[in-house]
């Protein structure tokens, strides 16, 4: 039986409707993430399971019982805030202990649970400390420790790395996966706008976009066979290329000088999109690949670089991920060469792909 | 040049010296009549019917202390007062809490406006109310014990104290109270455990403003007692004067032991006063 189950879930602030109709199961001691860009919804979804938001119309079930109505404290989950929202005025050990002593847990008790916890996530030295005297790695962690002593069913992490510097994000990236190694059957359920996070976290990634679930899938999955364009240019960075083509009847696609045959198959036909992923091209001669261009700009960036490419029958440059070292130069005119066994064909009607950053 | 530019007095700024000067002659006005106050209440009635107000006594004459603190019926206004002044600070206090707890984090449609109308109740000049609330508290047999003026003081506090307190509540950030709630924390335990450990300065602001309104008032106790045991200190005061002469001293001495309790509060939460005051006016 699914863990968390949503039906058909919907949610409007005054006249606005931000989540439309979203469907979901979760597995009892999966990891899923939500992913989307800003304003996607994907952070209302998780309220909504907390219970911190009452849904407009839906249900939300917890091991085939049914809690749309149930209050946040009923509802046995813990959560994560990006805030951290620890408890300025209590210790560390306080803040650890809140819901315990919420629940009239014998001292005793407290303490040797408070204690316990703040070894597995190395607080022991910093329990008698306030908040403000904390880094902000040590109040997540902290944040953290007080949901996991509970012992709940469903973890909820909202962004709960975003306000994090870049190497203190890997170390409690790597924290997390542990985290959900160790506890076992729990259920965990973390929103992020940052792909690295859900690519490496999830066992399912539910790509959001308008309120709206557009695709569901395992990351290799999702990264691999996206479903729409928007899925395609949202996960994976350097974006996905489109380039705008013809098929033809026999599935050949046609765009400036070039023809080139996906090696899978698909079943759009007459105007398209060609999505390829910058590290399916590769920089050739000029005149052995399957299509000429120019070079704009060179990205360096040690272990690979990124090269743009501009071509006349582009509409927007195209990006192509390469070797760290090469003796590439701006103006320079290039082959590219296609690996064909990686070629998606979108539809023009699916969903757009997301705006340049 | 550059030594002769040092060498150029400042320009000399005539601000600064007249603000120093209005505000000594400021304070001097404001503190002039507790000074007046001290003074009479360590002479004798002789030297104070002699028009001799403002000189230093050459020797300072505590009768009139003793004879103050000697007084049971002083011992009495004293009781009453206390009897008026903690239960009306705590219970305006109290109400203050709640109702802004539920305007600050639990809106419901027309929460606004309804505040509105508690917070306008401070514009509303006591004068207006006093004929009816005499009639009210007449009918219900109350004149002449302490309840109606705990019963004023309690509901003219609460507009003050809904607003300070919503404003604080307001101030706590949302996701504390999130956090609480998940961790199984019902409304009461969000307003207990979280927010108003949180407020402690503006609590201490309130009961000092509350403690102190309440405390000096005249008005009402004025109004709602009649019978000398069921007098306050500051009625007390006026009591004290004799049927054909004014005693000074006397009541200056009593005057200076009256306002000791609301100094006693004022520097207990001096600290989380001036907090109070200012929080919100800078970050941090």
């Amino acid at each position: 039986m699914a863990q968390v189950e949503l039906r058909n879930i919907r949610k409007s602030f005054g006249a606005t409707e931000v989540i439309r109709g979203v469907d979901l199961s979760i597995d009892k001691g999966e990891f899923v993430v939500f992913v989307g860009p800003s304003g996607c919804g994907k952070s209302t979804i998780l309220r909504l399971i907390s219970g911190l938001e009452s849904v407009s119309s839906g249900q939300i079930l917890f091991d085939g019982k049914d809690m749309t109505r149930t209050p946040p404290s009923k509802r046995q989950l813990a959560m994560v805030f990006q805030s951290y929202a620890l408890f300025p005025h209590l210790t560390v050990a306080e803040n650890i202990g809140f819901g315990l002593s919420l629940a009239k847990t014998p001292k005793a008790e407290i303490t040797r649970r408070v204690t316990e916890v703040a070894k597995t996530l190395q607080l022991d030295s910093l329990l008698d400390r306030t908040p403000r005297q904390l880094s902000g790695g040590q109040r997540q962690r902290v944040a953290i420790g007080r949901s996991i002593i509970r012992n709940p069913k469903v973890f909820l992490f909202d962004e709960p790395l975003s306000n994090l510097d870049a190497a203190l994000r890997v170390s409690m990236r790597l924290e997390i996966a542990r985290l959900h190694r160790e506890l076992g059957d729990v259920t965990m359920i973390y929103v992020t706008h940052d792909q690295i996070e859900a690519m490496t976290l999830a066992d399912r990634i539910v790509v959001l976009n308008g309120g709206r679930i557009e695709q569901v899938g395992t990351p290799m999955d999702i990264y691999e066979n996206p479903a729409n364009t928007f899925v395609a240019g949202f996960v994976g960075a350097p974006s996905m290329n489109f380039i705008r083509c013809r098929v033809d009847t026999d599935g050949a696609a046609r765009f400036g000088p070039a023809t080139i045959s996906p090696a899978r198959p698909h079943e759009v036909s007459g105007d398209a999109l060609l999505g390829i992923r910058p590290e399916h091209l590769a920089l050739v001669e000029s005149g052995d690949g399957t299509f000429d261009a120019e070079i704009e700009l060179v990205e360096r960036l040690g272990a690979e670089s990124l090269v743009y490419l501009r071509a006349p029958f582009l509409e927007k440059p195209i990006t192509v991920r390469t070797g760290g070292k090469l003796g590439l130069s701006e103006r320079q005119a290039v082959g590219v060469l296609v690996d064909l066994t990686n070629l998606h064909v979108f539809s023009p009607a699916s969903p757009a792909p997301k705006p340049e950053h | 040049m550059a030594d002769v530019a040092a060498s150029v007095p400042a320009r000399f700024n005539p601000w600064p010296a007249t603000v120093f000067v209005a505000l000594c002659i400021l304070a001097a006005l404001f503190l002039a009549p507790t000074a007046g106050v001290l003074l009479s209440s360590v002479k004798t009635t002789r030297a104070i019917a002699l028009g001799d107000l403002w000189s230093v006594p050459e020797r300072v004459y505590l009768e009139n202390y003793v004879e103050v603190l000697s007084n049971p019926a002083v011992h009495r206004y004293f009781l009453n007062t206390l009897l008026v002044t903690v239960p009306a600070t705590f219970a305006s206090i109290a109400l203050g809490v709640l109702a802004g707890h539920v305007f600050a984090k639990l809106p419901f449609r027309g929460s606004n406006i309804l505040f509105l109308i508690v917070v306008s109740g401070m514009f509303f000049p006591p004068q207006v109310i006093l004929v009816p609330l005499f009639r009210l508290f007449n009918g219900l047999g109350l004149i002449d014990t302490l309840w109606p003026i705990i019963l004023v003081h309690t509901a003219l506090g609460i507009p003050i104290c809904t607003l300070l307190m919503r404003n604080f509540f307001a101030a706590v950030p949302n996701a504390l109270r999130e956090a609480a709630l998940i961790e199984g924390a019902n409304e009461w335990q969000v307003l207990t455990r979280v927010s108003l450990p949180l407020s402690l300065p503006a609590l201490a602001v309130l009961a000092t403003l509350q403690f102190t309104w309440i405390w000096n008032d005249f008005l009402w106790p004025l109004i709602f007692t009649q019978s000398d045991d069921k007098r306050t200190i500051m009625i007390g005061i006026v009591n004290l004067r004799g049927q054909y002469t004014v005693a000074w001293g006397v009541q200056g001495a009593l005057s200076l032991v009256a306002s000791l309790p609301t100094l006693v509060i004022f520097l207990f939460f001096q600290r989380y006063f001036i907090k109070g005051m200012t929080m919100g006016a800078i970050k941090g």
